[in-house]
C-alpha cells in the first residue's frame, strides 16, 4: 500500500502529512522550492525584456 | 537578446526571501496550532471511551499503567488498562492507588494539582528532570511511575504508591543511590499528590521518551 495508516496518537494533517522524510519533503519542495522555480523564470523573462531598471 | 544573470539579480533573491519567510511563518502557525491540539488533555469520558490522548485525564490514575513497546510507532508508549492484541491501550484494567479506584475528574485534578505545586515548591527540577526540563543531578521523573525499583518494594508497604510516598516523606532513610535525595520535609498529603502527579505523567505519551526506560540498568532499579 502506497499509504500507510496515521500511526500518530492524535491523528491531524500534519501526522498523516508526516509518514516519513519522503512525504515531509516533496510537500515541503512542492510548497516552497517550485515556485521559487516559477520566480526564477519569471524575473529572467522581464530582465530579458528590460522591464527591470538596473540597480 | 540581451544576456542576464537572474542568479546576480537583488530582486530574485529578495522575492525568494520573501516566499520562503512567508511561507515559514505561515506553516509555524499552523503547527502551532496541531501542536495546541495535541497537548489539550483528555477527559475522563474520553477514557471510558477509549480515546488515544497523548495526555490523558487526570484519572488515568484509577488505571493500571504500562511501558511497552510499539512494532507500529517504533518505540515504546504508555498503556492504559491493559494491552490489546494490537499493543494499544484497552482502558478495562483498574488499579487501586491508595486504597481506590474511583476518583472522580474533579478530585483528581485537584490531587495532580497539588503535586504540581508541591513539586514545584520543593524545586525538585534542581535535582531532577520532568518530561526533559530540569536539572541532571538526579533521575529524569517522566516516568519514574513505571520504575521496576518500587515493584520491589511494593508487596513490603502494600503497594507502591505507598512506597514511593515514604520514599518521599523521608529519603536518606530508603537511599537507594549514592547521590542521596535530602528531606524536603514533604507531608504525607503533600506525598500522596506528588506520586498522584507521577503516575498521570507516566501516563502521558511522550513519543518514547525516555527511550527503553526501565530497560538500562544502573538508570533503574538501582537496588539489584
Amino acid at each position: 500500500m502506497c499509504i500507510e495508516p496515521c500511526r500518530d496518537v492524535v491523528c491531524t494533517f500534519w501526522s498523516i502529512l508526516n509518514q516519513g522524510p519522503m512525504t515531509l519533503t516533496i510537500t515541503l519542495h512542492t510548497l516552497i522550492v517550485l515556485p521559487m522555480v516559477w520566480i526564477y523564470f519569471d524575473e529572467k523573462k522581464k530582465m530579458e525584456r528590460g522591464d527591470i531598471p538596473t540597480e | 537578446m540581451e544576456k542576464v544573470s537572474v542568479w546576480s539579480s537583488n530582486r530574485f533573491w529578495r522575492r525568494s526571501a520573501t516566499w520562503v519567510t512567508g511561507v515559514s511563518a505561515v506553516l509555524l502557525i499552523l503547527l502551532t496550532f496541531d501542536s495546541m491540539a495535541q497537548m489539550k488533555m483528555g477527559t475522563a469520558a474520553d477514557l471510558k471511551n477509549k480515546v488515544d490522548k497523548r495526555i490523558p485525564s487526570p484519572t488515568v490514575i484509577n488505571y493500571k499503567i504500562d511501558y511497552q513497546l510499539s512494532r507500529a510507532r517504533g518505540h515504546e508508549v504508555p498503556i492504559i488498562g491493559g494491552m490489546d492484541a494490537n499493543g494499544k491501550s484497552k482502558y478495562e484494567v483498574k488499579e487501586k492507588f491508595f486504597g481506590r479506584d474511583n476518583y472522580s475528574e474533579e478530585e483528581a485534578r485537584t490531587l495532580i494539582h497539588k503535586g504540581k505545586l508541591t513539586i514545584q515548591a520543593k524545586n525538585c527540577m534542581d535535582c531532577h528532570t520532568f518530561l526533559g526540563n530540569g536539572a541532571y543531578y538526579a533521575p529524569d521523573l517522566t516516568k519514574a511511575w513505571l520504575d521496576p525499583t518500587w515493584e520491589t518494594l511494593a508487596p513490603a508497604y502494600g503497594g507502591k504508591e505507598y512506597a514511593i510516598a515514604a520514599f518521599l516523606q523521608n529519603p536518606p532513610a530508603m537511599a537507594m543511590h549514592e547521590r542521596k535525595m535530602p528531606n524536603l520535609g514533604i507531608t504525607k498529603d503533600e506525598a500522596k499528590a506528588v506520586v498522584a502527579y507521577l503516575k498521570f505523567m507516566s501516563a502521558i505519551d511522550t513519543n518514547g521518551f525516555p527511550r527503553n526506560f526501565g530497560k538500562i540498568k544502573g538508570a533503574v532499579n538501582a537496588w539489584k
